[in-house]
């Protein structure tokens, strides 16, 4: 469906000021939010078999970003359900879910389906997953009530075994779990005989870990962009995690995260976490292994495969992580750093202040004499240098010298920039969390704009995970950022990187649009609550429609994209209709009369009148069919438009020669009487010729000779 | 030398001519005085004519010329009954004669006066026809394809673009049904 040329900018231009208002452009149509449906409680059928109970919550079964209901099997009501109903603000983990759904249930909760519901105490809908309900309740909560122990005899066994499987098995299918923590553990029986893990599918990787349980690179990072990680993660996470539970209880518990991570960076986090409590020693070197803070020397799951048949482990992988220290601590803003790990923390959320310390001598003569790191004094140096050297651009900014000075102190530290650290694979995620929640766009689009991301893995050592992946996707999502059209941008980059972000857009905010197959059903409900005046494409759609319909959709969003009113709203309509003819989807009766109702430019940009006059008659008979294909190819269709644009050059000349023709006439004057003068004149003559001719014949007749 | 052109570029006739029609007249003298003297004297409007009609097409001398001799003709005709110059100055000498060469000659005159004005006035009435046609057809072009085909037309070719559009003004988006 190629954009046909349009000629009729002069008549849309020529509109009344008030239909002018009701062709602008409603780009952020902030005030057309549809009304969220009305609230009210009762069951919610969940694809026609699971009925999940508002008014039963399970609050015992909670996830930190989700809450637990009662649900019901139609089909088995003996089994013991509940359901998770996500935080409609959260992005969840669909991925994750649709892999987990086709892999063995065993060693953590079974999903039993999932589906986006209208939940009426939200007043909106949100995304709900069923799973089993673990009849044993929480390990950490029996633990704490004295109704189950685990000795460190039975840890292998009962909690290491199990829990290594499952993980195993999630590495396996590239999807880290990310969530594991003891009150994410649970006994799956009532006997308490069979230990699973729960759930880590309605919030981003790592968002609901307390610091303690993410490796220390991700521990630093904001909560939304602490990645997906790897399986090393989750090895650390679980050697937390048996520490706790053989334990009993967090020994650091007290401790302020920030105490906590300055500590862990400063003396490791093992001697952190468990140096002063009674860890048995047959979990002693197990658990040492699995919180290396070297990723590359942490235990991996041939370690723990090792330990638990009864193997020993190789010694390379016994030595904890060599932590660079300085001979005498660094004075920053009254604090004492002894490891430039942990002033690399500091310095990320104090910019200003950090960026003039790196300026004074004091601080090369620390890196110099009391660190002894020479290729770090030179990197700061080089840094000053270079920022000089850029004073006028970004590269000249306290917030990029403070990064890249932050990346020579801590290479393995997280990405810091502006306040926030995260982790590039954390990137999406994070994202969301400051466009939508924070409206922190700057710095989503800075970090792209500036390739903080490609800097940082570029300096990385050694290479992060996935690390041309990831530079391959933040080129990509650069590319998407530079083009500000809609269907691009910003918005564009937040869906690309979230395949779990609902679209954002007001007019389908409530109705939690995942899927694009859940797209035009929105918009049709919408079309009744909303301002019809406005356009129902706003950039989030155009851009939620880009990301997810995995067709080339191009053409359409350069039409959409066009400063000519009609070229754009065709393109809506092209677009819309592709949408509806691909997805099959059933008449949208009020999408269409929306659309209908907005086609006065375009109809417009037909010059013949008695065109213009005959879509107008036709459209309401295609609104009320709902089709908007068939809308489309009423007022685009291309035979149409090229006989309108033939004829319009026809009609054209006619006039011009017409035009001609008059001037040539109307303009002779004088000399068009003085021509008919002569005209006359020489008729006169012609007639007196003729006379004397006739005389002279009928003399010469009748003369008798 | 005597130039071939006169002044106001017509070219005169040249001395051959004036010869050749000297020498026709002295042969027309010699042969024929009687019939020579009716047709000079019967022919003098035309002369006048001649010199009157400043024009370069000389209809006017067409047209008085031409009935002048129908006029002057019957009286030559008169002649082949008797051939002699006292015959041509009786013809020549009645009133009655005069009259009806003269006469002629005037309807000439009136012919060359009023058939132009009748011409002149009939053509007006076809191209004022004919103007009213165009400015029809371009009103129906107007009105089926809007105005920008003025403005087009005006803007490229510097037209005047002063036709009315009775529909210019927005129709509006289509009514569409709830």
């Amino acid at each position: 469906m190629a954009e046909q040329p349009l000629e009729t900018d002069d008549i849309v231009d020529a509109l009344p000021k008030d239909m002018e208002e009701i062709f602008k452009p409603a780009d952020v149509p902030a005030e057309n939010t549809p009304t969220p449906r009305g609230d009210g409680n009762g069951p919610v059928v969940l694809r026609d078999r699971f009925v999940l109970d508002t008014a039963i919550p399970l609050p015992h079964l909670d996830s930190p970003s989700a809450r637990a209901y009662q649900a019901e099997d139609r089909r088995d009501l003996g089994r013991k359900l509940f359901v998770l109903i996500c935080s409609p603000e959260i992005p969840t983990r669909i991925d994750s879910i649709r892999k987990q759904k086709t892999l063995d249930p065993s060693g953590r909760l079974d999903i039993i389906d999932w589906d986006v519901v209208f939940w009426p105490p939200l007043g909106q809908s949100t995304m709900a997953i069923i799973f089993t309900q673990p009849l044993g309740g929480r390990v950490i909560h029996r633990l704490t009530r004295k109704e189950a122990k685990i000795t460190e005899y039975d840890v292998p066994q009962k909690l290491a075994t199990p829990l290594t499987t499952i993980l195993q098995k999630l590495a396996d299918q590239d999807a880290p779990h990310r969530a594991i923590r003891p009150e994410n553990i649970f006994f799956n029986d009532e006997e308490m005989t069979e230990i699973v893990i729960g759930e880590n599918l309605t919030s981003p990787p790592g968002y609901d870990q307390p610091c303690i349980f993410e490796p220390i690179e991700r521990a630093m990072s904001h909560p939304a962009g602490r990645g997906v990680g790897t399986s090393r993660d989750d090895i650390y996470a679980l050697g937390v995690t048996i520490g706790i539970l053989v334990l009993g209880q967090n020994p650091v518990a007290k401790l302020k995260d920030d105490d906590l991570i300055r500590a862990r960076l400063e003396q490791s986090s093992y001697t952190v976490i468990f140096g002063n409590s009674p860890i048995p020693l047959p979990l002693l070197k197990p658990i040492q292994g699995m919180l290396n803070d070297d990723p590359a020397a942490r235990w991996d799951f041939n370690e723990i495969t090792n330990w638990l048949d009864g193997q020993r482990t190789s010694s390379s992988k016994k030595r904890p992580y060599a932590f660079e220290k300085a001979e005498n601590p660094y004075l920053f803003q009254g604090k004492e750093y002894i490891s430039p790990r942990s002033l690399a923390y500091h310095f990320a959320q104090k910019i200003p202040d950090s960026v003039a310390a790196g300026r004074e001598e004091a601080f090369d003569t620390w890196l110099l004499r009391s660190l002894g790191n020479k290729a770090m004094s030179e990197a700061v140096k080089g840094v000053y240098q270079n920022a000089k050297f850029h004073s006028q651009g970004y590269r000249g900014s306290e917030s990029y010298i403070s990064f890249i000075l932050c990346m020579i102190l801590d290479p393995l530290g997280p990405i810091r920039y502006k306040n926030i650290a995260f982790m590039p694979d954390g990137y999406g995620p994070l994202l969301a969390t400051e466009v939508l929640h924070n409206n922190n766009k700057p710095f989503a689009s800075e970090i792209l704009s500036y390739d903080i991301g490609q800097t940082w893995l570029a300096n990385h050592h050694p290479p992060f995970p996935g690390t041309s992946d990831l530079q391959k996707n933040l080129s990509a999502l650069k590319g998407f950022l530079a083009i500000k059209d809609l269907g691009y941008g910003l918005e564009r980059v937040l869906y690309e990187i979230n395949t779990s972000l609902p679209c954002h857009s007001p007019l389908v905010l409530y109705d939690y649009v995942l899927l694009i197959d859940h797209l035009l059903p929105a918009m049709e409900r919408s079309a009744s609550t909303a301002d019809t005046s406005q356009r129902p494409v706003d950039r989030h759609i155009a851009a939620f429609i880009a990301a997810r319909f995995k067709e080339d959709i191009h053409p359409h969003l350069k039409s959409l994209g066009s400063k000519t009113q009609n070229t754009s709203i065709i393109g809506l309509l092209s677009l819309l209709a592709f949408l509806q003819w691909k997805l099959r989807e059933q008449p949208l009766l009020g999408l269409s009369s929306w659309i209908g109702g907005l086609l006065g430019p375009a109809i417009n940009s037909y010059h013949n009148r008695i065109t213009r006059g005959d879509l107008e008659k036709e459209i309401p008979r295609l609104v009320r069919k709902g089709s908007l294909p068939e809308l489309f190819d009423l007022v685009d269709n291309a035979k149409r438009r090229n006989e309108d644009i033939s004829g319009y050059e026809e009609a054209k000349n006619e006039w011009l020669a017409a035009e001609e023709e008059i001037q040539d006439i109307e303009g002779a004057g004088d000399a068009r009487i003085t021509k008919a003068e002569r005209a006359g004149q020489q008729t006169a003559a012609v007639f007196s010729i003729i006379i004397t001719l006739s005389v002279v014949i009928g003399l010469m007749i009748v003369q008798p000779w | 030398m005597v130039s071939p052109f006169t002044l106001n570029g017509k070219k005169a006739p040249s001395l051959i001519t004036w010869m050749w029609g000297a020498g026709l007249i002295t042969i027309w003298v010699l042969f024929s005085p009687s019939s020579l003297l009716i047709f000079a004297l019967g022919m003098l409007p035309s002369l006048v004519a001649f010199f009157i009609d400043r024009t370069d097409h000389k209809y006017a001398v067409y047209c008085v010329s031409g009935l002048n001799f129908c006029g002057t003709l019957p009286f030559l005709l008169k002649l082949t009954a008797d051939h002699s110059l006292s015959a041509a100055m009786e013809i020549m000498g009645d009133v009655f004669t005069i009259a009806i060469i003269f006469a002629a000659a005037g309807f000439g005159w009136m012919l060359f006066l009023s058939i132009p004005p009748v011409i002149t006035a009939f053509l007006t009435v076809i191209t004022e026809t004919r103007v009213k046609s165009l400015k029809t057809i371009q009103q129906r072009i107007v009105h089926e394809w809007g105005g920008s085909v003025i403005e087009e037309n005006g803007s490229n070719k510097g037209m005047h673009t002063d036709v009315e559009d009775p529909t210019e003004a927005n129709e509006g988006t289509p009514a569409v049904p709830e």
